[in-house]
């Protein structure tokens, strides 16, 4: 029976919004391999990095805040990233544990 | 994704509707699903796999094209009887899981609504209490004042509705005890066994909060188990 966790981010990313913050949302829309977070793991980026959530174990977290962060400054509304295995050139990005995720980045406004 | 959508999903949520989210990833559209409702019309032509999606409680990308659908169900009912110490502890647990919960006890004293802020709490005996919630198969039970008087009604309910989860407080001896008596009810061995009686995965802890992480723990597992 599914009965996935209830992170409640999406409330959270209303109460940010209330707050007069500028929200990003990232959810993983696909995994390959054994990726640390199923399919539908989501977390939000305000402007000023804050971020509240998981796409993976602490793994692309950075990553995916520094991509959030630009999407509000270029003023864009959406994007898809991709993160494959890690090798020792990529680690602070790479997903130590060898899978790979794909990641929809989209502003909320 | 529109602030507008939000607000909407967030709403759908808060009155446990069932429902899908379906982005674009190409172009950033994103709608809502809900069953037999019409779809908006840039989403119209994948609605067949949507549904498949949606039937199937699956997350991910329809082949072969850029659609997204996360899926989002009810929350699993779980009744509790009692509304005790280690209630108190598992409403703070059942805050980050996707559980639903309502407490029943005809007690007044205990069912206040200072001892459980924002929870439903029925403040009735089992067998009034349980026409005020719609029970079934995907629901739970956990009795915990151990006063026959009160779990016996709900296990009766529980057992009878089928519920998916049925735990019992009390030490082997008030359970045994309470086997019989539900023996002489009527109901077999079978369905008597189906009953968690001690209720809780051994932790070995006898604090409230112990017993209520024990409890919590069976239910979560149990939960998994059900296909």
């Amino acid at each position: 029976m599914k009965n996935s966790f209830d992170e409640k981010i999406l409330e959270e990313a209303n109460d940010w919004i209330k707050a007069n913050q500028k929200v990003v949302l990232a959810t993983v829309i696909q995994t390959w391999g054994s990726s640390p977070r199923p399919t539908g793991s989501r977390m939000i980026v305000n402007e000023k990095g804050d971020f509240s959530g998981s796409v993976s174990g602490g793994c692309v977290e950075t990553a995916v805040v520094r991509e959030c962060i630009g999407i509000i400054k270029n003023k864009k509304s959406f994007k898809k990233i991709e993160f494959k295995v890690s090798n020792e050139s990529a680690w602070e990005v790479g997903l130590a544990c060898g899978g790979e995720i794909a990641v929809y980045l989209e502003h909320i406004n | 994704m529109k602030k507008q959508l939000l607000d909407q999903i967030i709403k759908k949520k808060e009155n446990k509707n069932e429902f899908a989210i379906i982005t674009n990833i190409a172009n950033g559209e994103s709608c809502i699903f809900e069953k037999n409702k019409p779809l908006d019309k840039n989403f119209e032509k994948y609605l067949d796999q949507i549904n498949n999606f949606f039937n199937k409680k699956k997350n991910g990308i329809i082949e072969n094209t850029d659609i997204f659908v996360e899926t989002y169900v009810r929350p699993i009912k779980v009744i509790i009887v009692g509304a005790v110490h280690i209630a108190q502890y598992l409403v703070d647990y059942a805050k980050s899981l996707n559980f639903e919960i309502s407490i029943i006890d005809p007690r007044g004293y205990f069912a206040s609504e200072q001892r459980f802020p924002n929870v439903k709490i029925i403040n009735k005996w089992p067998d009034e209490a349980f026409k005020e919630i719609e029970t079934n198969e995907n629901s739970a039970l956990i009795a915990l004042t151990h006063d026959p008087k009160i779990d016996d009604p709900a296990l009766q309910h529980a057992l009878k509705k089928k519920f998916y989860y049925i735990g019992a407080l009390g030490s082997k001896k008030t359970h045994e005890n309470r086997c019989k008596r539900l023996k002489e009810t009527g109901f077999s061995e079978k369905e008597i066994n189906l009953i968690d009686g001690p209720i809780g995965i051994k932790l070995g802890g006898k604090s409230a909060p112990e017993i209520a992480l024990s409890i919590i723990a069976q239910l979560v597992s149990k939960t998994h188990n059900k296909k």
